[in-house]
């Protein structure tokens, strides 16, 4: 018997040359060849919750290294070596964007808007993905009813626009949270902000600017939309929102960014990444989020987690862990 | 502001009835209706310069049997699948053949439950050429066709649902030893009654005259086709092969049915799955390659993982731990 080793592993790599003493029995000339594709699918995954339809809509993900302060409170080295921990490249992390549409089955609902179309050139097609592969999974983004914003960071409220400037929703009522629109359109608060934010203060700015008659605001505690409550999550920024949704006896929870990616963050949930605004009330925020979640047993829907973006939540040691769920390939 | 407690997340649930008399403002609009269908199941990645396709061919959801995990109590079992956030008593399989694009060769591995199971199944089942299709790539053009064992969820594909041959234009790549066994009259007369023997007759009626003579057999150790190679792993069936894909200095290591679904298997490598033929000898064989997974750091295709079943492994406690890959939106 074949024992199994390294090396007789990695002889066939080497042996490769060889390979071609197969004679083939038909078909193609040997080694023509079939280009590669080259082109991923279209990140769209659909589950059912109650009556309600959900389909996440990937927008891309991002890359980007460790070393330079995405976690603000341990050390360099720390971050460093959870990124291979965790099995990504070394000082790299993947961060994942992926709106939510539920159809409720009177409403068509987009929670969050992703980082925009005008991006999806300049990144080659990493990011700003939502348009086409909203259109890929069938969805005609003038037929959505509701666009609920959870906060007001680019990855969130972006895609509003396309990258012409006009709107991406034409049809739909645009619902902000009331704490994050007043923090965020008054500049007495610009002082309040440092780092990535201080960077990020004009954004919403530019984005609603014309619309500030038109986007509704909705307070935490209510039903924004058929079936979909808001719950206050503040810390990432001050008016953070994340929602329950209800059908029937089922529920999830669509968490927002109570973390960023969840490799890090439910892991160690008292680490800060350097997007939180007040990254103390974020982390007590998460330890509360996670606690109920993973006593209640709930599907939890996270913009951050890696597509299709759910999975339940288990206490682990000092922090949390994400099972992320099992693939569905039909409905 | 409203808090986050159990008590009012669980009270959108019972106050979702009531939600279809808020007044929700937007001009009235026909509903959108759900769907109803899930996403292609298909997804691509690199290793090195070879592009790896997977097409998820479904699922198989079923009432587990009381010996499905023979030499473990159905309490324990079902206190796994509890941890792991499934239904108790229920076992959800996963079916996941790839396409391999080697740059010369246009391969299939393993072929799927077949278009005869995806009508009887009503498409829960037996989806993989129409995934494979939906990913751009024509059966018509593969050119090879790699087995790993012979039981049916990985040879039924072979053959279309009017027995036609699936892939007309491939040669069939077997491995000599299981071969050898399941075509054997003697071994087949001396087959104990049930699983073994249907198995048995199985493989007779799909190795027909027309796929006989497209078959070639291959050896373990040996490269199938270039940057393909056989790992003999026996126990699951006593021909069993999984293989490496290499290119560069990149590799994936294919399992086939090393193990069968990991949130039961991977997690408790001495579990005896019913359909292991000589459950000693797998469990050996399972010990071994996720030993060498994880001292190698090499991820892992598993047809009977989650899809897109590909993963990195961690031990963990007694036994081991997959960690999903993070999707990757672009290739």
């Amino acid at each position: 018997m074949m024992q199994l080793n390294r090396r007789n592993l990695f002889a066939g790599a080497a042996a490769a040359g060889a390979a071609t003493a197969l004679t083939p029995l038909m078909g193609r000339n040997a080694n023509a060849g079939v280009a590669p594709a080259g082109k991923q699918v279209p990140g769209v995954y659909r589950q059912k919750l109650g009556s309600f339809e959900l389909t996440q809509i990937t927008d891309g993900a991002a890359r980007r290294p460790v070393s330079n302060g995405y976690v603000v409170n341990i050390s360099k080295e720390q971050a460093i070596a959870e990124t291979e921990a965790a099995h990504y490249q070394k000082d790299q992390v993947i961060i994942p964007f992926n709106p939510l549409v539920i159809n409720t089955g009177s409403k068509l609902v987009l929670i969050d808007t992703g980082v925009g179309p005008a991006l999806y050139e300049k990144s080659k097609g990493a990011v700003g993905q939502l348009h086409t592969n909203m259109a890929a999974a069938g969805i005609d983004r003038n037929a959505i009813d509701i666009v609920i914003l959870s906060h007001f960071h680019g990855d969130h409220i972006n895609g509003l626009r396309m990258a012409d400037g006009g709107l991406s929703f034409p049809n739909a009522e645009i619902k902000v949270p009331g704490v994050e629109w007043d923090f965020w359109m008054n500049d007495a608060n610009a002082g309040k902000v440092s780092g990535y934010n201080k960077g990020a203060w004009g954004v919403p700015r530019g984005i609603f600017k014309g619309l500030e008659n038109k986007v509704t605001k909705y307070e935490a505690g209510k039903e924004v939309a058929p079936g979909i409550t808001s719950i206050a999550t503040p810390g990432h920024t001050p008016g953070h929102t994340s929602f329950a949704i209800a059908s029937g006896s089922a529920h999830a929870l669509v968490q927002s960014d109570v973390t960023n990616i969840p490799q890090f963050f439910l892991r160690h949930p008292d680490w800060h990444v350097e997007y939180d605004i007040d990254p103390s009330t974020a982390a007590q925020t998460r330890h509360k989020f996670y606690d109920m979640a993973s006593a209640e047993k709930t599907l939890v829907i996270g913009f951050h987690f890696s597509f299709p973006s759910a999975g339940y939540v288990e206490k682990d040691g000092t922090g949390y862990r994400l099972v992320p769920i099992v693939w569905n390939p039909s409905i | 502001m409203t808090t986050l407690t159990r008590r009012n997340l669980l009270s959108v649930a019972a106050g979702a009835a009531a939600a279809t008399t808020l007044p929700f403002d937007h001009p009235v609009r026909a509903a959108t209706p759900p769907a109803g269908k899930q996403a292609n199941g298909w997804y691509r990645y690199k290793v090195g310069s070879i592009e790896v396709t997977v097409a998820t061919d479904g699922i198989a959801r079923f009432k587990m049997a009381e010996d499905h995990v023979t030499n473990i109590k159905r309490d324990v079992v079902n206190a796994a699948l509890a941890e792991v956030f499934m239904e108790k008593d229920m076992m959800t399989t996963p079916y996941n053949p790839i396409c391999v694009n080697t740059g010369a060769k246009l391969c299939v591995i393993d072929t799927g439950t077949g278009e005869a199971n995806y009508k009887k199944s009503n498409g829960v089942g037996g989806q993989f050429v129409t995934n494979l299709a939906a990913a751009g790539i024509d059966r018509g053009a593969i050119d090879t066709v790699i087995i790993s064992h012979y039981h049916g969820d990985h040879i039924n594909g072979l053959l279309m649902a009017d027995n036609s041959l699936t892939y007309p234009n491939a040669e069939i790549l077997v491995p000599a030893p299981e071969h050898k066994y399941w075509m054997d009259d003697g071994e087949m007369s001396r087959a104990s009654k049930g699983r073994i023997e249907t198995n048995f007759k199985n493989v007779r009626r799909v190795f027909n005259a027309d796929v006989l003579k497209r078959v070639k057999t291959y050896d373990w150790g040996k490269d199938v086709v270039a940057g393909i190679t056989a790992q003999g792993t026996p126990g699951h069936t006593l021909g069993h092969v999984s293989f490496v894909i290499a290119s560069g200095s990149d590799t994936v290591f294919v399992q086939s049915d090393v193990t069968h679904v990991p949130f039961l298997f991977v997690r408790h490598p001495d579990w005896h799955a019913f359909y292991d033929q000589d459950a000693n000898m797998a469990e050996a064989t399972r010990r071994k390659v996720y030993d060498m997974l994880v001292a190698d750091k090499m991820r892992v295709q598993g047809f009977h993982y989650p899809f897109p079943s590909l993963a990195h492994v961690e031990k963990y406690g007694t036994g081991y731990r997959e960690i999903p890959v993070a999707w990757n939106p672009i290739i």
